[in-house]
């Protein structure tokens, strides 16, 4: 599913280069629900943004879904990032001036899908996340819980075969964040590949495989490959 | 695919700021049509012809000085004098100089003792020689005989019976077209003034008056007042006559001051105004469109700034760059249009204005749609560079800042 070999990502502004990813390498299985943990600064976000296409490595190899990322142009990332990849983040990012229809048809009309294909991918999301009679609601009329809700319903409508979360439950109450979390191990039970970024060690623990990330790398790949050889037998 | 629904409920909570915009436009586009549509009438009107052969004739004005001076015997002797000179075709004695900017008017009625129904033309006392002195064309009946020509004092009042008008002149008065040999009056006499000529032009002493072209012409000298020779040369010999002219005219008598111009630097002078008008209004034209363009400018990248982050969410759930630029052009032209629209009310609502207090020309609706297209296609331009700016929002900015 994806397949990151030595790949580097390193920043540079007037004065530093920050190497956020160094030799970093990760397979992670169709169906898998990985958790990523790791100290902050650590490279945790760098590295679900380069595997959801929202950034380029400065090196290294990448293959999503059978396809390598590095010859692909902005235009065919935009299309990858739209049918393939859902992506969950901490602050929510739902646009403040839509209401939660109109948030969660923004992908589906780079889709191309028509209208009634995207009115009923959209109500049938809502409904996943229990928000359908919020629908002509604006984000800011929503708790935290229920934004993070409509985010999640915003990634689904476009069946994505891979989620990103970026600590999505970073700022959510404990109780909201286990409903977030059900959420995500629910469509992870109807096959969707889930990486998830998460500070708290409970989360992290639910999920299949958890990797840790120090200073840009895998810490225990060993460790996770004893895992995940636990996992598949 | 264009996200209209979603795009217009965006701008509608962003209402004051896109209002202002449009707003901003729709005066824009009120002021530079009906700027254009002056300075295409005036444009029009200095190209008008002038019937005249302009650029071959002198124009002499000369006041004299005694209190009992023999004007009829001077003009004699002056036109006499020049009409003998090789190189001049004609001479003749006017009232006024033809498109100078000063000459006189009056009104003309169909009955005799008239109160209504007048006519207002430009009149020129002058003699039989005016067609052939301005090159005029004469198109039906017949020029003035010698003993139609009348001389009177400068305190008589006289009103002959013979009068020559210009076409423009005939038709609005017998729109019928058969004028010749028709009578006009003056208002509240009941002297028949027939009319026994018919010239095909002459612009007459204001070339932007509303009614220029409405021209009559009396065979008359009244003595006293200044008096005007108009001289028309042959082609290319005008600068050389200009020079003997004034040694002549000074060498028969002295006594008065002498002034000579050729018609055209008069013409040009008459046009000044126009000129400096149309330049004027050019250079306000300019600086609006400019200023409405650079608030264009302005605005779009503060929203872009503004929206920076939703810009990176949108790329983050697979927006092409190309969607994000059309995105911000296309709610652009929504703006502008509807700034186009309300302008094009305000536009026919200021003309209206215009014709009935300022006797302004009315607005056409080519011009009105030139200029709003034109306009559109500025404010497409403002929001380009911007909008391909934005389309290069990185998509790591929905993860980036919060
Ligand atoms: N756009 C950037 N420019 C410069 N440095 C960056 C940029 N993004 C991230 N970094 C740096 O890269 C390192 C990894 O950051 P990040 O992946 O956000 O860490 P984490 O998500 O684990 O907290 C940090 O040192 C961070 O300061
Ligand atoms: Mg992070």
């Amino acid at each position: 599913m994806l397949k990151m070999q030595n790949i580097r990502k390193s920043y540079r502004t007037d004065t530093i280069e920050t190497h956020a990813l160094r030799d970093f390498s990760l397979e992670v299985n169709e169906g898998e629900f990985v958790s990523v943990t790791g100290p902050s600064g650590s490279g945790k976000t760098t590295f679900l943004n380069i595997a959801g296409l929202l950034e380029t490595p400065t090196g290294g190899e990448y293959l999503l879904d059978g396809q390598e990322i590095g010859g692909l142009s902005d235009r065919d990332r935009s299309r990858m990032r739209n049918e393939k990849i859902g992506f969950i983040f901490q602050g929510f990012n739902l646009i403040p001036d839509l209401n939660l229809f109109d948030n969660i048809d923004v992908p589906l009309r780079y889709r191309g899908f028509n209208t009634k294909e995207r009115r009923r991918r959209i109500e049938k999301s809502l409904e996943q996340v229990g928000l359908s009679a919020r629908a002509k609601h604006l984000p800011a009329q929503l708790s935290g819980g229920q934004q993070q809700r409509v985010a999640i319903a915003r990634a689904l409508a476009g069946e994505p075969r891979f989620l990103l979360a970026d600590e999505p439950t970073g700022n959510l109450d404990s109780l909201m964040a286990r409903q977030v979390m059900e959420l995500l191990e629910f469509i992870n039970e109807w096959g969707t590949t889930i990486i998830m970024v998460t500070h708290d060690p409970d989360l992290a623990r639910r999920a299949q495989r958890n990797i840790q990330i120090v200073d840009g790398q895998v810490s225990d790949l060993r460790q996770s490959i004893a895992q995940e050889e636990i996992a598949t037998v | 695919m264009f996200e209209l629904k979603p795009m217009l409920s965006a701008l509608w909570r962003n209402k004051v700021s896109a209002m202002l915009i449009a707003l901003q436009l729709a005066l824009t586009l009120a002021i530079v049509s009906n700027a254009t549509a002056i300075v295409q009438d005036r444009l029009t009107s200095m190209a008008r012809p002038t019937g005249m052969d302009v650029d071959n004739i002198i124009a002499i004005t000369f006041m004299p000085v005694p209190k009992d001076y023999d004007m009829a015997g001077a003009v004699r002797a002056d036109l006499d004098m020049m009409r003998s000179m090789p190189g001049v075709v004609d001479a003749s004695v006017t009232n006024h100089i033809p498109v100078s900017g000063s000459g006189s008017a009056s009104s003309f009625y169909l009955e005799p003792n008239a109160q209504i129904g007048d006519l207002d033309g430009n009149y020129y006392q002058t003699d039989p020689h005016f067609i052939n002195t301005l090159g005029l064309n004469l198109i039906a009946g017949r020029n003035f005989s010698d003993d139609e020509m009348h001389v009177i004092g400068s305190n008589e009042s006289f009103i002959g019976s013979v009068i020559i008008v210009t076409q423009q002149f005939a038709d609005a008065a017998f729109p019928e077209g058969d004028a010749l040999g028709k009578f006009l009056y003056h208002g509240s006499k009941d002297n028949p003034m027939e009319i026994i000529g018919i010239v095909e032009r002459h612009l007459g002493a204001w070339p932007s008056w509303a009614l220029a072209g409405n021209v009559v012409f009396h065979p008359l000298l009244v003595e006293g007042n200044h008096k005007r020779y108009l001289v028309r040369t042959e082609p290319g010999q005008r600068d050389a006559i200009f020079k003997q002219l004034e040694d002549k005219l000074a060498e028969r008598d002295p006594q008065r001051v002498i002034h000579l111009e050729t018609l055209s630097e008069k013409l040009a002078s008459t046009h000044v105004s126009d000129n400096i008008m149309v330049k004027v209004l050019s250079a306000v034209m300019t600086l609006l469109t400019f200023i409405v363009a650079l608030g264009i400018v302005g605005l779009t990248i503060f929203w872009i700034n503004q929206r920076a982050k939703q810009i990176g969410i949108r790329r983050a759930l697979g927006a092409t760059r190309a969607n994000i630029s059309r995105y911000f052009l296309v709610e652009n032209s929504l703006i502008a249009g509807t700034g186009l629209v309300l302008g094009t009310a305000g536009a026919l609502i200021i003309n209206q204005l215009m014709v009935s207090e300022f006797s302004q020309p009315v607005l056409s609706l080519t011009i009105l749609a030139v200029c709003a297209i034109l306009l559109f296609a500025v404010s497409l331009a403002a929001a380009l560079m911007p909008a391909m700016r934005a389309a290069n929002i990185s998509p790591a900015m929905a993860t980036r800042s919060i």
